[in-house]
């Protein structure tokens, strides 16, 4: 060992201990940043030690037969329709965020687009509670109307039959307040995705003679397609986990499963169910069942919204 | 004009008979006339529906006058610009369509909260509390004023909680720089997508369940508080990343320590932002339902203890009053959420306000 080597690791050593004051800082930091990591385990953990007695009890009916009696309980029903009311919304709110993200992008002047992104800023804080009211009050009467027409003029398409005349608490009502609170947030990110297509590119194939639609079609759509796909899963994430608007504009039916009838009344959604029950929950087995239902819920939730993170990190990095 | 080249009769006819074409500039009166039919006959022809007819108005605008407007510009599309346009015209209409869709749907609910809570509001209601009364009770007794206080607490013990926890995951984020930052990075985000009811059921099964805990607004707060953490945590992040590296490097150099760079420079400089953050993550949990019906329950009396009981807050308020069959009591359902609207209004203006500042 040479003299300057010496000299060189005790400088070193001196800028890693540094300060003492310096360490406890840190430990203390990066105890708080896992903080995240905590919640979640605890979460996984806890309502997950719920599930095993449930799951013990109940077999693995408790996922795939829908019944809410004592003895019985399954929850199939509620699984099955979180996901329909999902893809209701998703069927409504994903072509209506992308064309108002291209309006705002593409063809409104700057000061127009500027005064449309506070509104949809605005609109995305909303609490859903108060959607909900609106609603149970507005929307409700509204879209009875709308599908008792669709009954009439396309009851022959299987999705739009009704058989009892009954069209209050349908999935189609839900779903659509579940697009109404995903239009902005899934607008918020593809607008900014959109935004982001490079000008040079637009500008390019605009000298090509490039339509519109055209340059959508081949340039700004695959140029964001990642961080698009990112924003409709987060939009999802969020319709999958909704409860209170929901609670107020569907009845909640397990048996028989609505598969498919859409503006019929009764279907399901896991979080709502949760609400619903826990009021009237006899004793601790049937909180634990809620607790079991919501586990499942979590599970659910967080792999849409890793998914949907995932895409919108890796895009985020692959533009810079 | 010496610069630009002529033509004259004598020596380029042909050319001067075919003027350069300037497709995006040109408004010919065949153009005008196209467009103005395409918006003048959809428009006729639903105003005449909505007189002579009994078909509901938004029935007619969604299934008579979008498609009605679709056909009529792509045939005007056509017949100036030829069929390649038609698709042009179909995105541009039903854009138009989408936006004014989604300002329809704010601007509805927002008129029905503003005109509806206003029948409710007083000053009664928002100073007493709701005790002794009943759904049937007439609106000039009672009110919303518990569930105010119980609002206020329950949010600012979950800010307590999560705004300095999400400040500081910010900082391991951009400042510590651990190894972990990946692996933070993505909790943060998991986290940020937990349902709000999942959220609620935690704290039941830690807290309530096993007795640690009552029904309180303490509770209330720390399921408040999970959902609050990932929205402070990733916008201090972004604030954080905008305060230049030169100030700390200069305080470094300066023989601070790391510890006094974070606390003395870093945070001070992203002051404002630190504040937007703090906002943004209450603004994000003030309207949430779901935990508060798991965790808090409902009291109609006034609580300021926030560990020994049940509480009320605006949302629970709310829920309660929906879809009873007593018209006052449906009033002050619209009078809490027009409340709890304003609160909402007041924190989004205030975020705008300090993001403009900075």
């Amino acid at each position: 060992m040479s003299e300057p080597d010496v000299q060189e690791r005790r400088d070193l050593q001196a800028a890693a201990t540094s300060h003492r004051g310096d360490r406890v800082f840190n430990r203390i930091i990066t105890g708080a940043a896992f903080v995240a990591l905590l919640v979640l385990a605890g979460i996984t953990v806890f309502l997950g030690a719920q599930a095993v007695p449930v799951l013990q009890t109940q077999g693995l009916d408790f996922l795939t037969t829908s019944v809410w009696s004592p003895p019985d309980y399954g929850i199939w029903g509620m699984l099955y329709g979180s996901v329909l009311l999902a893809v209701i919304a998703l069927v409504i709110a994903v072509p209506a965020s992308l064309l108002l993200s291209v309006f705002m992008v593409f063809l409104a002047p700057t000061s127009v687009a500027k005064v449309l992104t506070n509104l949809v800023d605005l609109m995305a804080a909303i609490p859903s509670v108060i959607l909900g009211l609106w609603a149970f009050y507005i929307l409700s009467p509204v879209s009875e109307q709308w599908q008792a027409l669709l009954n009439q003029y396309l009851g022959w398409i299987p999705i739009f039959q009704n058989e009892s005349g009954n069209f209050s608490g349908t999935p189609f009502t839900a779903g659509f307040i579940l697009a109404i609170m995903m239009i902005p947030i899934v607008t918020s990110v593809t607008r900014e995705v959109l935004g982001r297509t490079p000008p040079e590119l637009i500008n390019a194939s605009e000298a090509l003679g490039c339509s519109l639609w055209t340059m959508l079609r081949y340039v700004a759509l695959p140029y964001g397609r990642g961080g698009l796909v990112g924003g409709v899963m987060l939009g999802l994430g969020r319709a999958l986990g909704e409860t209170i608007a929901v609670f107020f504009v569907l009845k909640i039916v397990f048996d028989p499963v609505n598969y498919y009838n859409i503006i019929e009344s009764g279907g399901g959604s896991v979080a709502t169910l949760i609400v619903s029950k826990f009021g009237e929950a006899s004793g601790p087995y049937e909180t634990q069942l809620l607790l079991a239902a919501g586990f499942f819920l979590f599970l659910g939730t967080l792999v849409v919204n890793a998914i949907a993170n995932v895409i919108v990190n890796r895009t985020g990095r692959m533009q810079g | 004009m010496s610069a630009t080249i002529t033509f004259d009769d004598t020596t380029l006819p042909e050319l001067q008979q075919q003027k350069p074409e300037a497709p995006w500039g040109r408004r010919t009166s065949k153009f005008r006339t196209v467009v103005i039919l395409a918006v003048l006959i959809p428009a006729t022809v639903v105003t005449l529906l909505f007189w002579f007819s009994s078909i509901p108005g938004p029935v007619i605008m969604i299934a008579v006058y979008f498609p009605l407007q679709l056909v009529a510009s792509m045939i005007a599309a056509i017949a100036v610009r030829g069929t390649k346009a038609a698709a042009d015209a179909v995105i541009i209409v039903s854009a138009i369509g989408a936006t004014i869709f989604s300002m329809v749907v704010l601007i509805s609910v927002l008129w029905t909260i503003i005109t509806k809570g206003l029948q409710a509001l007083s000053g009664a209601f928002i100073f007493q509390n709701n005790e002794y009364i009943s759904p049937s009770t007439p609106l000039g007794y009672g009110g919303i004023g518990h569930a105010i206080l119980g609002t206020v607490l329950i949010v600012a013990i979950s800010a307590v909680i999560a705004v300095p926890l999400g400040v500081m995951t910010a900082v391991y984020i951009t400042e510590v720089r651990g190894r972990a930052v990946p692996y933070v990075r993505f909790f943060v985000q998991a986290m940020s997508g937990v349902p709000s009811v999942v959220a609620g059921l935690f704290i039941l099964t830690v807290f309530i369940l096993t007795g640690v805990l009552d029904n309180s607004a303490f509770a209330a707060g720390l399921a408040y508080a999970i959902l609050m953490l990932p929205t402070v945590a990733r916008t201090a992040e972004e604030v954080l990343k905008l305060v230049p590296d030169d100030l700390r490097t200069g305080a470094l150099a300066l023989g601070s320590t790391r510890a006094r760079v974070v606390l003395r420079v870093v945070i001070p400089a992203a002051k404002t932002g630190i504040i937007t953050a703090a906002i943004l993550g209450v603004a994000r949990v003030v309207g949430e339902t779901a935990p508060l019906l798991l965790t808090a329950l409902k009291n109609d009396k006034t609580v300021l203890n926030p560990f020994s009981e049940p509480i009320s807050a605006l949302p629970t308020y709310i829920f309660d009053n929906v879809a009873q069959p007593y018209p006052d009591a449906v009033l002050r359902a619209w009078g809490a959420a027009l409340t709890l609207m304003i609160i909402v209004a007041v924190l989004f203006t205030l975020t705008r306000f300090f993001s403009a500042k900075r």
